[in-house]
């Protein structure tokens, strides 16, 4: 007798181009908002950059996320994942969307620009022993040269993964299984030191003076995070299109919702573990980066962190029927991706002025990538299976229940 | 349909029957039995497995537990438990100061703050789950079926009891049979030999453990309180005891018992002897010296060292440039201390006109309320003090023909 | 208890079966099940080791090895008590010596249970059942073998009470603010939950070998410890419920423990201490050389008790594929140490790893990175993880190179600070090596006791998740 809400695989698993709307409005409102930015912010330069950065690497954290969680899942060879596992690749797969959007952070340093890397200003790096210390590692060749075999990287996994997933689609059989499976496990260390030393470059680089070793790994949590609830998102909206609609079921919403979870405390976790040992050992090198996200207006921006971005969601997402019903999942998804931002916006813009400079240039660069971004996985979903169907353990991931 | 209600001998009074009980060999069996049993309308029944059967609570209709909620009271409480008393320890009951930290420092309060929530949590959790349990439950009817023992092995069981509303010997355990038991459907009775009495000796001996374990409590709010004059006891001596003397204490072997000697009457120990007057004392022939000793040179490395010196030792009162206001001063005067008197203006003429002699005795020992300085200059030091004394004198009180000839001319 | 010691006036006719009309014949009737029945067969080669009259001889060879260690714990213990640290190697620089070396390297293995109980089981990884029980009874071992060096390292033993918040004559509490404090606090709590977790484990468990015992005594001692169980499908619930939350605090537990032991380090400013990843990187070195020690610990059990058919190869290869994973996330930490101790431009932070490598203690150095970082990387091949003979060694040098990460972090840096005037080598003397030999007395005679004892597989679990028993 079949439990009441086991699933099972739908008849319609492809979105056709039934969601062309969608895909419209979002590149409309992708290319508008960066234009919009740029216009906005073409009087203060420094300022669209930081925008800019902000929002890319508000992107890139959720190209990671999904590439992670497509790793992570061949790696540990999961069954409950199957299903959703497509959407993930699809994102995943769009990395050369995110590459070419690093455009705007690494085309002005290419060009001269030092309104965001101190390291780039040569009369500086001449002048301050630290920082010609450093210039072996942050110099804008090695910089190059890194930021090619990072997306290099991230691009080739993506596509290998969604290319033979596809591929066994087609053809079935698990060669490509065993074959995902043997690529993820030393993708994952290239991973997660690519992962790391593009935060290192882009973010932790931006106040040069400063050092953690935690940091790849705080980056790393905030990806996680906007990965699962992208992924929640985009599956619900599948959903409402009418397809996979019993294919994922609560049990997999749990799923997601529960590392939504375990991920929120292991944000907590890294992200205090960093700021108590700083303020603990009290070394002058390292706390300014703190005092100057407790100076002025930041000191609300980092309450905010604290409380949205750990306590709220951590009791919010705590209970089961949270997790396992469609829209209260959805609520905290929106709630973390937004916090998110803040999060990222909180990492970038400090700069001991004690200002919080939120403007509209920030909001639209934010709308623009998502905007550019959602618009590509929309167009890429609409053309090929929205299920892994050719997975051997897909029955496992349609049959599988929580406690 | 068995019928051993009869077989009972010792007992005199007709026994209860307790309920009514079924074996399964296979968990799906006893799932598909629980179902029927539910649909019947049942309530009071359970049935038995050596683990727990997937999918057995929706068939039994059992409800979700509120243990959750315990713990998570549980949880909350011993978090803000742990959080406020840490405050209240640190910063209303012993306040004091860790490495410049504020009194409450919260980040550093977090990790204790967390173990307890998880340990209150925890606690309360598996106390939660026996005591929901009803355990320890020490005996049960089906203690008494011997078949019952395989439960925690292979077997499945249900029971239904005789107190459920809709028991009815007959029509149960027709529809018990007709769900596929092995074996037979068998009789449970009540259990009227394990008495629910806890036994004298039991409650006795818990008495006296509950008052013994408040001894050491009391011992410590005592202690607490009063006060001893006893020295403390000692597991492992350590060096509290040595072999030597201390100062104030009996020494029997001299005659004034005494532990402190004096030096001996006539003697100087070797390195002791200070016969230098001029040096050690600054004093020619009975009367202050005029000039420096012999062994002190007069040379730009001699003031430099005394002017090193004298700016350690010398201007926390008499101020940098001598006049008097160094900030011991300063602070003396901001506290509106009435019995303060000001160090004195090393310029003024009484000092221009000292012996350097005087001058190095009034380094040694102290002149009015400044204290000597002879236990922490050695000599030398002080002599260049002296020296550098006169120049910065000098510098205040000089006249145009005490300036070279080179400067003298740019200022004219 | 006349009732319980005689069992009058048990019903059973010969229509319910085959139940023996004394307890005498129990087990044999328990164990006569018929050869389908996968659930009996579990519980027999489970249980039959505790019912056994007679351990396997190497049991005893083994306990008396294992209490030969113990009284020299007790010999070493004594000494220190009367004579002070002075026995032990400590000396200015390196006050912190084998003592806290050990007494992280104990805390460090004790997080394998844990992450076999608690997260294996919430990523509902089914494999966990076979070694679930004899990893978490060696949790609660180790942190025992743990406990020991905070307790008598403290210089007079005789007042660790001092560390607790009890009101005292001295009106003073403890420091709070004080790692130190913190892992009082961490440590006694991971050994509350984690004794708590098992012993709730053990309860089915307990009721099965009452409900096998053949003598009165065997009843009444496990029949008190396993309270009354009787596997009823609502107590199952609760049960289960309780099973599921303990697992999901154990989680965040057992992260959280070795993250303060990290922090007492961490949050000083010694180069070489002082690196903000210490935490996770702390973490995942314990689970490394937990399951390294609970590998060691199993290949042998399962030998001699008889257990290779629950305690099987792929289980041994599930956990050697954890531990490349989290000696992989080790590596990662030590090349962000480096590149950070580089990039910050601290020339002491520099000299530090300079110094680990080349220094006076390069030998230790070198011995940490072959063990940690080289040697697994033979687990990337399946003939490896999956033979027996090359996992024991491999996992035996797991374990020699986190006794030696510990010894490097602490030893180097406390041994080549800030001021080159206070720079001294520590030696350990016999003490050290006794003590901590002593230890491992104090954990093989508990694990052995355990084996001999207690059920050493959760039965109750192994079944639950035998294809038999899925109710649909």
């Amino acid at each position: 007798m079949s439990h009441p809400e086991e699933a099972r695989l739908d008849d319609a698993i492809t979105l056709d181009a039934d969601s062309g709307g969608l895909f419209r409005s979002l590149l409309i409102v992708g290319v508008g908002s960066l234009s919009g930015a740029v216009l906005l912010g073409m009087n203060d330069l420094a300022k669209l950059q930081r925008a800019y950065l902000v929002a890319f690497m508000y992107v890139l954290s959720i190209a990671l996320g999904a590439l992670w969680f497509v790793t992570i899942q061949h790696l540990t060879n999961a069954k409950w994942s199957v299903v959703v596992r497509r959407v993930a690749e699809i994102m995943a797969s769009n990395m050369w969307l995110v590459a070419l959007l690093s455009l705007g952070v690494v085309g002005p340093m290419l060009l001269g620009s030092t309104d965001l890397y101190v390291w780039l200003d040569h009369a500086r790096v001449e002048q301050d022993h630290v920082l010609h210390h450093k210039s072996a590692y942050l110099n804008i060749q090695f910089f190059i040269v890194r930021w090619v075999l990072y997306f290099g990287f991230w691009i080739w996994l993506g596509r290998r993964f969604f290319r033979l997933s596809v591929q066994q689609d087609r053809d079935g059989g698990s060669e490509i299984s065993t074959t995902l499976r043997r690529i993820s496990a030393p993708s994952m260390i290239v991973f997660a030191l690519t992962l790391t030393f593009c935060a290192i470059d882009l973010v932790m680089s931006l106040d040069a003076l400063w050092f953690s070793t935690m940091f790849g790994v705080y980056y790393f949590a905030g990806c996680v995070l906007a990965g699962y609830s992208t992924l929640g998102l985009f599956l619900m909206w599948i959903q409402s299109k009418g397809r996979l609609t019993t294919s994922v079921n609560s049990e997999h919403y749990h799923d997601i919702g529960k590392m939504m979870f375990a991920f929120t405390v292991f944000w907590a976790y890294i992200a205090f573990s960093q700021f108590m040992l700083i303020w603990y050992a009290d070394v002058p090198e390292e706390t300014h980066w703190y005092h100057w996200r407790f100076e002025g207006s930041w000191k609300v921006v980092s309450a905010l962190l604290l409380v949205a971005h750990f306590a709220v969601p951590f009791f919010g997402l705590m209970s089961r029927h949270v997790k396992r019903n469609k829209r209260s999942l959805a609520f905290w998804a929106v709630w973390i991706l937004v916090i998110h931002y803040v999060d990222l916006f909180w990492l970038v813009y400090p700069n001991g002025s004690g200002e919080v400079p939120l403007s509209a240039v920030d909001i639209l660069c934010w709308l623009g990538v998502l905007g550019l971004f959602g618009a590509v996985s929309v167009r890429r979903a609409q053309k090929i299976n929205l299920i892994p169907t050719g997975d051997p353990r897909l029955a496992d991931s349609l049959a599988f229940e929580n406690a | 349909m068995t019928d051993s209600s009869e077989s009972v001998a010792v007992s005199k009074e007709p026994e209860q029957v307790h309920g009514l009980l079924a074996e399964y060999e296979t968990p799906q069996k006893l799932i598909a039995a629980a179902r029927r049993i539910k649909e019947a309308g049942y309530s009071r029944w359970d049935s038995f497995s050596p683990f727990p059967v997937h999918g057995i609570d929706p068939a039994m209709g059992i409800r979700p537990t509120i243990l959750p909620w315990i713990v998570f009271a549980a949880g909350l409480s011993g978090g803000t438990g742990a959080l406020f008393f840490q405050w209240w320890t640190s910063t209303q009951d012993y306040p004091w100061i860790v490495s410049g930290k504020p009194f409450w420092s919260i980040p550093a309060n977090i990790p204790i703050t967390f173990e307890l929530t998880v340990l209150a949590a925890a606690l309360t959790c598996f106390a939660g789950m026996l005591i929901l349990n009803k355990l320890p439950l020490p005996s049960h009817p089906l203690d008494r079926i011997r078949r019952f023992a395989r439960v925690t092995n292979d077997r499945f069981f249900v029971l239904i009891q005789a107190s459920d509303p809709k028991f009815d010997a007959r029509q149960t355990s027709e529809l018990l049979a007709a769900t596929g038991p092995r074996g037979a459907v068998e009789t449970v009775m009540e259990d009227t030999q394990s008495s629910n009495v806890v036994p004298r000796g039991v409650t006795f001996g818990l008495l006296i453990l509950v008052s013994a374990a408040a001894v050491p409590f009391s011992l410590a709010a005592l202690a607490r309180v009063s006060t001893n004059t006893k020295p403390k006891f000692h597991i492992v001596p350590d060096m509290d005891f040595q072999q030597k003397y201390k100062p104030q204490r009996k020494n029997a072997f001299f005659e004034d018992q005494r532990a402190m000697r004096l030096d001996v009457a006539g003697t100087v120990a070797v390195g002791e002897l200070k016969d230098d007057d001029h040096f050690y004392r600054g004093k020619l022939n009975g009367t202050f010296a005029k000039t420096f000793p012999p062994q002190i040179e007069i040379s730009e490395q001699t003031m430099a060292r005394g002017q090193d010196r004298f700016g350690i030792y010398c201007t926390p009162c008499h101020g940098v440039d001598g006049a008097g206001q160094g900030m011991v001063h300063q602070r003396a005067r901001s506290l509106m201390q009435g019995t303060w008197v000001q160090p004195s203006d090393l310029h003024m003429e009484a000092l221009r006109y000292k012996s350097v002699g005087e001058l190095f005795e009034g380094i040694s020992k102290g002149v009015r309320n400044m204290p000597g300085y002879a236990r922490q200059i050695d000599p030398a030091d002080r002599w260049a003090i002296v020296l550098y004394l006169r120049a910065l004198q000098r510098s205040q009180a000089a006249s145009l023909a005490d300036l070279p000839e080179a400067e003298r001319k740019g200022l004219e | 208890m006349a009732a319980v010691v005689d069992l009058p006036e048990l019903q059973g006719d010969g229509t319910a079966g085959d139940a023996p009309a004394t307890p005498k014949d129990y087990r044999v009737w328990q164990t006569d099940s018929g050869g389908d029945n996968p659930f009996a067969k579990i519980t027999d080669t489970v249980i039959r080791i505790v019912e056994t009259p007679k351990p396997p001889r190497a049991w005893y060879i083994a306990i008396a090895i294992s209490l030969s260690w113990v009284g020299l714990l007790v010999l070493s213990l004594s000494r220190l008590f009367w004579e002070g640290i002075g026995i032990w190697g400590n000396m200015n620089p390196v006050g912190w010596g084998w003592d806290i070396v050990n007494f992280v390297f104990w805390v460090g293995i004790g997080h394998a249970g844990t992450l076999i109980s608690a997260i294996l089981f919430l990523l509902r990884q089914n494999w966990r059942t076979a070694i679930n029980r004899a990893a978490e009874a060696m949790t609660i071992f180790a942190v025992i073998c743990a406990l020991i060096f905070p307790a008598t390292h403290i210089g007079r033993p005789w007042l660790p009470y001092w560390m607790l918040p009890i009101p005292n004559q001295m009106d003073m509490w403890p420091q709070f603010r004080s790692p130190l404090d913190w892992d009082v606090f961490a440590v006694s709590t991971y050994f509350t939950v984690s004794l708590t977790f098992w012993f709730m484990g053990l309860i089915p468990d307990l009721a099965s070998i009452r409900d096998r015992a053949d003598t009165n005594g065997r009843r009444i001692v496990y029949g008190i410890l396993a309270m009354g169980w009787r596997g009823s499908a609502r107590q199952w619930h609760r049960y289960e419920r309780a099973y599921l939350i303990l697992a999901a605090l154990s989680t965040p537990l057992v992260l959280s423990v070795h993250s303060v032991v990290s922090f007492d380090f961490a949050t000083s400013q010694l180069p070489g201490w002082h690196a903000t990843i210490f935490p996770p990187y702390f973490v995942a070195g314990a689970i490394f050389s937990g399951f390294a020690m609970v590998v060691t610990l199993l290949i042998p059990a399962r030998q001699f008790f008889g257990l290779k058919n629950i305690i099987e190869i792929r289980h041994l290869e599930q956990m050697n594929k954890i531990i490349l994973a989290t000696g992989t996330m080790v590596g990662y930490a030590y090349a962000m140490e480096f590149f950070i101790a580089w990039y910050g431009a601290s020339h002491y932070e520099q000299f530090t790893f300079i110094n680990r490598a080349f220094g006076p203690y390069a030998w230790a150095y070198w011995t940490m990175v072959s063990c940690n970082v080289i040697f697994p990387q033979l687990f990337w091949f399946r003939k490896v993880r999956t033979n027996l003979g090359a996992m024991m060694v491999i996992c035996v040098l797991v374990n020699v190179g986190m006794w030696f990460e510990r010894f490097v972090i602490i030893a180097t840096s406390l041994a080549r600070d800030f001021l080159p005037a206070a720079w001294g080598y520590f030696v350990p003397t016999i003490w050290d090596f006794s003590t901590f030999l002593g230890t491992f007395g104090v954990f093989f005679t508990l694990f052995l006791l355990f084996c001999r004892f207690l059920p050493m597989v959760a039965t109750a679990e192994v079944k639950a998740i035998h294809p038999a028993a899925h109710g649909h």
